[in-house]
Order: C-alpha cells, then sequence, then structure tokens
C-alpha cells in the first residue's frame, strides 16, 4: 500500500515537475503582460504587484495596433485551413483505399514536398508570387501556406482512413450506397477524431509560420507573428507589450485547442486501439 | 484585475468602435500635419521637386523611433513633390534578408530601404544599388548648396560609400562611446579610463555580485551585428590589421591578445547572463543600477534615461572608447542610410532620389529632432551643424555629463571606416568570427584555437 502511494505521488511529482516546465513561459508571459516596464524590470523578480491592462490597451488600440494584424491572422489561417481540409479529404481516401496507377509515386511525390527545407524555397515563392502580382495579398500566402499544409494534412489523414475496417465500406456499398455517399455518410463520421486533430495541426501550423509570412507579407497583409516582432525595436525591447502581443496572438489556439480537445481525445485513443488490435 | 471582465458584447463593441477610430484617425493627422507644413525651408532649393510627382515608392525601414518620426512627416512630402511613400516596418534582422532577395531578384519591390553599412560591398559589387555621384552632381536633381552633403558626418557618408563611391546617404547614425555611472565613479574616487588597463581596473573596483552590481557588461551574443560589433574595434587596438599582405587574416597574436581581454573582461567582471545579452539588455541592466560600465553605442542613452523604467536617470557619464596597447582609439560606427534600388525606371529613381534627399536635408534632420513635436527626440542626426546648434545640443546633454563631447570626439576623431573588413562576403565572415568569440568565451575552444579556425573556415569564403 504504502509502496503504490508511494508511486502515486512520485508520479505527481514528476508530472507537476514537467508541466510547470511546461507552463512557465506561458504564465510568464501573463504575468509581464499585466505590468508596467518597470515592474517587468524589477529584481527580484515581483508576482504581487499591481495589475495594469495599460500594454494590452496599447497594442490593441495604440498608435502600433495589432488588430489588423490579428484579422490579418485570421483570415489566414482559416482560408488555409478550410481549403487544405477540402481538399486533404477526398485526397487521404483516395490514397488509402483506391486503387489507381502510380499511386504509389503520388503517395511519395506529396511527401517530398515536405522534405525540402523551407529556407530552400523562399525565393522561388517570392519569385513566383511577385510575377503573378501576389505578393502581400491573402491569396499569395494562402497559397504558399497550401503548399506545406496539403501534403500534411494527407498524410496525417491517410491513417485515420486506413484504420477503418473496409468491412464498413462494402456494408453500405451492399445497401446501395454510391462510393460518395458512403464517404460522406459512413466514413467522414469515423474519422471525426482525425480530422479535428487535422485542423488543430493545419491551424496551428498556418497561425504560427513567421519565415514565410516576413518576406511574403507586407503592409496590407501581415500576421501577428510578424508584427510582433515590432515590439523588438532596435532601441530597446518592449516586454510588456511583447508579452501581451504573446498572449492575445496564443488565444485563438488555446481555444481552438480547448474546442476540439474531445475529438482529439477521441481520435487519438481510435488510432491507439486498432493499432494494437492489429498486432 | 477585475476592471478586466469584458463580455461579449462589450468586447465586441469596443472592437469594432476601436477599429472606426484607427481607420480615421491617420487621415486626420495627416491633413492636419500637411496643412501646417511650412515647406518655404525646402523651396528655396534651387530644383523641381515635383519632377516626379504622381510617383508611387515603397520605402522599408526598421521599427525605431527615429523612423516613426520621419514617417510622420511624410505628408509634408507628399506636399512637397506630389510623391506618395509607402513605408514597410521590418524587424533589423529580416529588413537584411527581405532587401538581399528583392535585389537579387530584381523585382524593385523597395525602391529603398534602411541599408546596413556593411552591405554595401555586396551591394555594390552585383551592382544591385545606383552610385550616387551623378545624382548628387546633377543639378536639376539637387541643390548642392542648399542640401550640403559633406555637412553629414564624414565617418557615416564613408561608411556608405565603397571604393570612394558614394552608394547611400546616413539617415541616422550611431557611434560607440564609454557610459558609466558617476555616482558609482565619483564614491570610490574613479575616473572614466582613458585606456583599456584603466577601464579593467574600474570594472574590478565596483564589481561586488553580491550587492548585484557588476563592473562592466559587453555585448556577448553571438552574431555579426552583436559580439562582432564590439570585437573589431578591440582587435584593432590590439594592432589588428584585417589585410596581411592582401590577405583576410582574423588570427595572429594580435586577434589573441584582444579576444584575451575581451574574454577576461566579461568572465571575471560582467553579470553571467551578458554572454547571451545584445545593447537593449545590457541597456536595461544599466537602467535599473546593476551595471557600473559598459561600451556601447551612445544612443543607448535614451533607454537609459527612460524616465518610465530607470532607475539611474541623473547619475550618468559618458567617455570616448578606452584606448588599447598600442595608443590608438578604435570606435565602431554604425548608421542606417538609404541607397537607391537599380531596378527601377528613371522616373522612380528620380523620385527615390529626392525623397532621399528630402530625408537627409538639415531641415528635415531638425524636423525629426529637437524640433520634432512628439516625445521621441533622435540622437543620430546626421549633421554636423545639428550637432553645433544649441538648441540640440542642451537637448542631447539632458542625458548625462560630456553626452555631446564625448560622442562628437568620438565621431571626429576615434572612427575607422576599416574597423570591419569591408568585402562582399562580410555576411558570412561575420557570423564566422561571431560563433569563433562565442565558443572561445563559453569555453568550448581555446582562443588560439578558435580563432585558428576562424581564419580556416574565412579563407575559402574570400577565395569564393
Amino acid at each position: 500500500m504504502t509502496a503504490r502511494r508511494f508511486r502515486i505521488i512520485a508520479t505527481l511529482a514528476i508530472t507537476l515537475l514537467f508541466l510547470l516546465a511546461w507552463a512557465f513561459p506561458i504564465l510568464w508571459s501573463v504575468l509581464n503582460s499585466l505590468k508596467t516596464d518597470s515592474d517587468v524590470l524589477a529584481y527580484p523578480p515581483k508576482l504581487f504587484f499591481t495589475p495594469t491592462l495599460e500594454p494590452y490597451r496599447d497594442v490593441l488600440f495604440g498608435s502600433a495596433s495589432i488588430l489588423p494584424n490579428l484579422v490579418s491572422s485570421f483570415v489566414i489561417s482559416i482560408g488555409t485551413t478550410i481549403i487544405t481540409m477540402l481538399m486533404a479529404v477526398p485526397a487521404a481516401y483516395a490514397l488509402a483505399r483506391l486503387r489507381f496507377r502510380g499511386k504509389k509515386f503520388a503517395g511519395f511525390y506529396v511527401l517530398a514536398t515536405q522534405m525540402l527545407p523551407p529556407v530552400g524555397i523562399i525565393i522561388p515563392y517570392f519569385l513566383i508570387l511577385r510575377n503573378i502580382g501576389w505578393i502581400d495579398t491573402y491569396q499569395g500566402i494562402i497559397l504558399i501556406y497550401l503548399s506545406f499544409s496539403l501534403p500534411f494534412a494527407i498524410w496525417l489523414l491517410v491513417s485515420y482512413f486506413e484504420d477503418i475496417p473496409f468491412e464498413m465500406e462494402e456494408a453500405a456499398y451492399l445497401d446501395g450506397a454510391s462510393r460518395m455517399k458512403t464517404l460522406r455518410r459512413i466514413i467522414i463520421p469515423q474519422v471525426r477524431g482525425g480530422i479535428a486533430v487535422t485542423v488543430v495541426f493545419v491551424f496551428l501550423n498556418a497561425w504560427n509560420e513567421f519565415l514565410f509570412a516576413v518576406v511574403l507579407s507586407g503592409n496590407t497583409v501581415r500576421p501577428v507573428t510578424v508584427a510582433m516582432f515590432n515590439f523588438v525595436s532596435v532601441e530597446q525591447t518592449l516586454w510588456a507589450k511583447l508579452a501581451a502581443v504573446s498572449v492575445l496572438a496564443m488565444l485563438p489556439v488555446v481555444i481552438l485547442g480547448v474546442v476540439a480537445q474531445k475529438n482529439i481525445v477521441k481520435g487519438l485513443t481510435v488510432g491507439a486501439v486498432k493499432g494494437g488490435g492489429r498486432r | 484585475m477585475k476592471s478586466f471582465a469584458p463580455t461579449r458584447r462589450t468586447f465586441l463593441k469596443a472592437g469594432t468602435a476601436a477599429t472606426a477610430l484607427l481607420g480615421l484617425a491617420p487621415s486626420v493627422m495627416r491633413q492636419a500635419a500637411a496643412q501646417e507644413a511650412d515647406l518655404a525651408p525646402y523651396k528655396s532649393a534651387k530644383i523641381d521637386w515635383q519632377q516626379a510627382s504622381g510617383e508611387t515608392i515603397t520605402i522599408a525601414v526598421i521599427p525605431a523611433s527615429y523612423f516613426e518620426n520621419l514617417i510622420s512627416l511624410a505628408p509634408q512630402f507628399k506636399a512637397l513633390t506630389g510623391i506618395d511613400v509607402r513605408f514597410e516596418k521590418i524587424p533589423p534582422a529580416q529588413i537584411r534578408q527581405k532587401s538581399v532577395i528583392d535585389l537579387t531578384s530584381k523585382t524593385g519591390t523597395y525602391a529603398t530601404h534602411a541599408a546596413d553599412p556593411m552591405y554595401y560591398s555586396l551591394y555594390a559589387a552585383n551592382k544591385w544599388v545606383e552610385p550616387l555621384d551623378s545624382y548628387l552632381a546633377d543639378k536639376s536633381l539637387t541643390d548642392a548648396d542648399w542640401f550640403k552633403f559633406d555637412d553629414i558626418i564624414p565617418a557615416w557618408r564613408a561608411a556608405d560609400s565603397v571604393d570612394g563611391k558614394q552608394y547611400g546617404v546616413p539617415y541616422d547614425g550611431e557611434v560607440t562611446i564609454q557610459v558609466y555611472r558617476k555616482d558609482l565613479y565619483d564614491a570610490k574616487g574613479l575616473k572614466p579610463a582613458d585606456d583599456l588597463e584603466t577601464f579593467v581596473k574600474n570594472a574590478a573596483a565596483l564589481n561586488a555580485p553580491n550587492d548585484r552590481i557588476w563592473g562592466t557588461a559587453l555585448r556577448g551574443v553571438a552574431g555579426a551585428g552583436q559580439n562582432m560589433y564590439i570585437y573589431p574595434s578591440i582587435f584593432r587596438e590590439f594592432g589588428g590589421q584585417w589585410f596581411k599582405g592582401g590577405k583576410l587574416t582574423v588570427n595572429g597574436p594580435e586577434a589573441e591578445a584582444a579576444l584575451a581581454w575581451y574574454i577576461d573582461v566579461m568572465r571575471k567582471y560582467a553579470p553571467t547572463a551578458a554572454a547571451n545579452w545584445n545593447w537593449p539588455d545590457i541597456a536595461d541592466a544599466f537602467s535599473q543600477g546593476t551595471v557600473a560600465s559598459y561600451i556601447d553605442a551612445h544612443s543607448s542613452a535614451s533607454v537609459i534615461n527612460n524616465p518610465e523604467k530607470s532607475k539611474v536617470i541623473g547619475k550618468v557619464g559618458y567617455a570616448r572608447w578606452p584606448k588599447g596597447p598600442t595608443g590608438k582609439r578604435v570606435s565602431s560606427i554604425w548608421n542606417w542610410g538609404f541607397p537607391i534600388n537599380a531596378a527601377q525606371t528613371d522616373k522612380k529613381k528620380k523620385a527615390t532620389w529626392l525623397f532621399i534627399q528630402w530625408a537627409a536635408s538639415a531641415e528635415t534632420q531638425a524636423r525629426t529632432a529637437h524640433r520634432f513635436a512628439g516625445p521621441a527626440k533622435r540622437s543620430g542626426v546626421n549633421r554636423s551643424s545639428i550637432w553645433k546648434d544649441p538648441d540640440y545640443v542642451k537637448l542631447m546633454n539632458g542625458f548625462g555629463d560630456n553626452f555631446v563631447e564625448a560622442t562628437m570626439a568620438t565621431l571626429q576623431s576615434d572612427t575607422d571606416v576599416d574597423w570591419r573588413p569591408r568585402v562582399p562576403q562580410w555576411p558570412a565572415i561575420g557570423d564566422t568570427m561571431a560563433t569563433a568569440i562565442q565558443s572561445a568565451l563559453s569555453g568550448q575552444a581555446t582562443i588560439k584555437a578558435a580563432l585558428d579556425d576562424a581564419q580556416r573556415r574565412v579563407e575559402p569564403m574570400m577565395r569564393g
């Protein structure tokens, strides 16, 4: 009994330690975002201080407001996610189920686009967008984001589709359902968890992307990840404001994560159980 | 905390209202500024300011108060020339990347950009930017008597030229000086250091980590513009020469002595974390009273005098770079200048030049500095004449003892355009050296091994 209790306590302690290490930067940002500049620099770091919403007011409604950047980020991330999912679900299904010539090659090709280091393709992307006049436009950035979100989404979804027993589909066909109807009514509901996971990851990647955004964006379309850097000026780092923007930029992802959590957990366990069963 | 509990509705309302206001505010302000602007001082120049009217040019700058001031005057430029200017603010690390991509691909996105002086060799070697001599000499484009190009601080002008040809016009600049805590120095009877030896002695005398005061701090983080901003001055003061018999040399006895001095100071008298510090971190620490002295850009004076967070206002003094064992002072200089992107139509190039002439003119420099209406005052004004203007001098001396004298003396006597090797391969060389310095500082390699390794890496770069 005591050995068991010890194990529980040890597990708890280790979990807490990891949780703390993981949560520390976030807590730190939240705390600093509520401080004045002089409190941010105070030593020893103040845990108790008079909170101020000044940094938030500044970054939201001040002269360097990030509201337009948040809008940019939303348009880009939501656009990327919707288009990716519309294309990735059928593509993943096809790769998992259909037999067609060049299937293996197509699968590999989709993956190959993921193998290039992003830095290497920035200049070609810049030139392409420049030539078609899509620099600093939503369609331009979304198009480029699709080039890496799509392969990622397809490969993530393929594994979920492969996990569905073929018998389920056969049953639907026997009952006279068409392939499209089967996909819509039988298959997709089964991979809901997988789709939720994919949506979160695609949205997260698009939301947090910086490397391409900084090169391909401009004054009109500028996501929050790029705008955030303007609080690190050559003269000084505006810690409180930087923290406030970070917290604001974190929020949508956190909310999406919480909303999708139920489905994600389900999605993850579906995969796990199936994998275990196969063995 | 309780005050921040908006319902969804009030939040949306506030957001919508704010967005609407934001949309309106700039246009209202722009109109007001344009109406108030007195353009007579510009119109006394004997050129046709309207010759490129109707053009639109995009200019990349970095987020900094001195560019914010300029951006707020853009409506005056539009009223004067009929040229529309769009500014794009890009952080310092990315502006190099973006402008090089723009220049290599010859897309002409940015008519001009805030350029790193160390990049001009690269730009010029590839003919990406225009030589400016013809623009300066063209009487239809430049009124030499009005523009007074020679009034711009010579050290910064030289930094923006390659082989005697001008490629950029400095807008705002910096020079590296010694900054110290007057009160702490006085208490111990210390004087600001005149040579590196005294600098170390002063740091040792004030170093008391248990009381949270460290003797000094120098840029420690690895980077061509970070530890390789401070090290080259030390290297040159110890007698180092970048080119020995035409060959780029970064190792040898002088280099070893210089690096040893830097590492000794950083290990013994600087906070441990300073190995990862950049200039804002040094200024932040100094402003909190934990560092007794530092050597860095004179422009950091505005940070350590920021009443909102500094605890050392009124306790600061300034002095020139301490002399090295050779008796030489080698300060580092920096400026953000404007080149003309060569991949543009002739009319756009003219519009760009008119913008550069306007931004670098004595009138605009004054309007963005001591005569600027807002709170941020520039300490990097490009004109020798303004540095003698009593109004400006008074404003600048508000930063502390000896500020203007130290800055001016350094700019006049202690700078050296070759404080870093000015070659097209600089960006790669700078990064290689930065890594070598850091590995020696962290003890991963001995000083000699780090420098010899850097030499081995640098040589093929110079051949290629």
